[in-house]
């Protein structure tokens, strides 16, 4: 445990010192929470479209937010895989899941840091726009928003332990635009419905949108809230232990 | 006590490394005693590192045995990992943290907690920022150091578990000759009761600093011994005319 905390700890200084750290993980989630608040605004009433109101927006960005966690664990896997610094601790006697948990530590940290901020953002847009927000629903989505954050960071962890530091970001780009779009983070997917609605389904993002959404706004019916949850909390256990599987193959692979 | 009455602390025996038809190490046997410093000698490739790699548990061996402190590489990793403090042949630094954030980070992996608490586990790394003049630049991101400053740093981080056995893979590869000098000087200062192997493509660096010299050519270890051996082996005198000789009498 203790190389864990260690492994974890260095993790976090390389993440703080990484100035497009914090403009990817809090400014652009921020930005794009603060832009979709004033396309809201520009949107007549009588439009009846609610996608960009801060009650449904927040729990979007939140999710939107946790792709460049996943991004930003691919870039650090990858590119601690790519120098000889992680040959010399293979080369300790840390275990293999010192290495695995000292990267999901501290990304799960940055997701919980990511989801205050968006909340603390949104509780500004609310009283500026006079939308209301329900303090509870604000406080729990922090937590009920980590399944997400795990299943986004062992995506991250999958995508640097296969590719290399240049080719991992871009894969990370294309899932962060598959998984906004098809998460229904900028467009109301159940509102389009048809085979769009149906292939969003197929996949796990909009289910996290779902449960951030549901928790912000306290409805937490087994239909929207509780099959999303179980959806998200199995595929990001499915997905961590295929990540630690597939980081521990890789390891034994670059020795 | 004399070199010969010590104990082997590392002991290879018919020790091996294939890549598919390959063979990178082939068949090789030898000891390094307890305190003894012994400088793998070859040109690129001749599988000095791959070497290297199965002593520090990197690669496991395709034949053969090698222990360390009477430790199996192959059976129990874990302790044998814990004897060996290695310096890879690329400076393996976090770029991103301090010289004393990097040493803090491998004292809390190398140090058990359980004997080394928190204060003296802050002493170790004073201890070894001392040791290594690395204190004028601990506050230093690694990434900002010379290539000689990263080397040193890269062996003082192998240096702070306080290792029986030290590796040190091309410690000076790619430096100039005065940060060459001044690291030869910091391995020198390690050296005491300490068994290591230093591999190295530089004759004089093996002349300066290594107790036992052994020729690697093609995997294999074509001849070992001290200097002073080797020269009454081959009639030749110094490390540049006995490699020469060995490297072409091999290719003949």
């Amino acid at each position: 445990m203790n190389r864990t905390i260690q492994f974890a700890k260095r993790n976090i200084i390389e993440l703080s010192r990484d100035a497009l750290g914090y403009i990817f993980c809090i400014a652009f989630p921020i930005l794009m929470l603060i832009v979709m608040s004033v396309v809201n605004e520009s949107i007549p009433k009588e439009a009846g479209m609610i996608i960009f109101r801060i009650d449904y927006l927040s729990g979007a960005i939140i999710v939107f937010g946790q792709t460049f966690v996943m991004l930003f664990t691919a870039i650090l896997v990858a590119t601690d895989r790519s120098t000889s610094f992680l040959m010399r601790l293979f080369s300790s006697p840390m275990k293999s899941s010192d290495f695995t948990n000292g990267y999901i530590i501290p990304m799960i940290l940055v997701g919980i840091i990511q989801a205050i901020v968006t909340v603390i953002a949104s509780c500004v847009v609310s009283a500026i726009t006079g939308t209301e927000l329900k303090v509870a629903g604000l406080l729990l989505v922090i937590l009920l928003s980590i399944p997400s954050a795990v299943m986004f960071l062992s995506i991250g962890l999958i995508a640097g332990s296969l590719f290399n530091e240049k080719s991992a970001p871009g894969v990370c780009s294309v899932i962060i635009s598959v998984g906004s779009f098809l998460g229904g983070v900028f467009f109301d997917a159940e509102g389009v419905g048809g085979p769009m609605l149906k292939i969003c389904k197929c996949m796990p993002f909009l289910y996290c949108t779902k449960v951030a959404r549901c928790t912000i706004q306290m409805d937490f019916a087994w239909d929207n809230f509780g099959k999303s949850l179980l959806i998200v909390s199995l595929t990001a256990l499915g997905l961590l232990c295929l990540a630690i599987l597939t980081f521990r193959s890789r390891m034994k692979a670059d020795q | 006590m004399e070199m010969n009455q010590k104990k082997d602390m590392i002991r290879l025996d018919n020790l091996s490394k294939h890549y598919g038809t390959k063979k990178a190490v082939d068949g090789i046997s030898l000891t390094v005693k307890e305190g003894e410093m012994l400088a793998l000698l070859g040109v690129n490739g001749a599988g000095k590192s791959t070497t290297i790699k199965m002593l520090s548990c990197l690669t496991k061996p395709s034949g053969g045995t090698a222990k360390v402190d009477g430790h199996d590489i192959s059976k129990e990793q874990t302790l044998v990992k814990e004897l060996v403090g290695v310096s890879t042949q690329d400076t393996a630094i976090a770029r991103n943290l301090t010289v004393e954030e990097n040493l803090n980070f491998m004292a809390g992996i190398y140090l058990d907690p359980k004997q080394y608490d928190k204060k003296k586990r802050r002493e170790r790394v004073e201890e070894v920022l001392q040791d290594f003049k690395l204190d004028e630049v601990r506050k230093m991101k690694s990434s900002k150091l010379s290539g000689g400053w990263q080397r040193r740093l890269s062996i003082a981080m192998a240096m702070i578990g306080n290792p029986k056995v030290i590796l040190l893979d091309e410690p000076t590869l790619g430096l100039d000759v005065l940060a060459r000098r001044e690291l030869w000087r910091e391995i020198e200062k390690i050296k005491k009761n300490r068994t290591i192997i230093l591999t190295t493509h530089y004759m004089e660096e093996a002349q300066e600093l290594a107790d036992k010299i052994a020729i690697m050519i093609s995997g294999k270890i074509v001849m070992t011994g001290t200097l002073e051996e080797l020269e009454e082996k081959t009639g030749q005198k110094g490390l540049e005319n006995i490699f020469v000789s060995v490297a072409e009498g091999d290719r003949a």
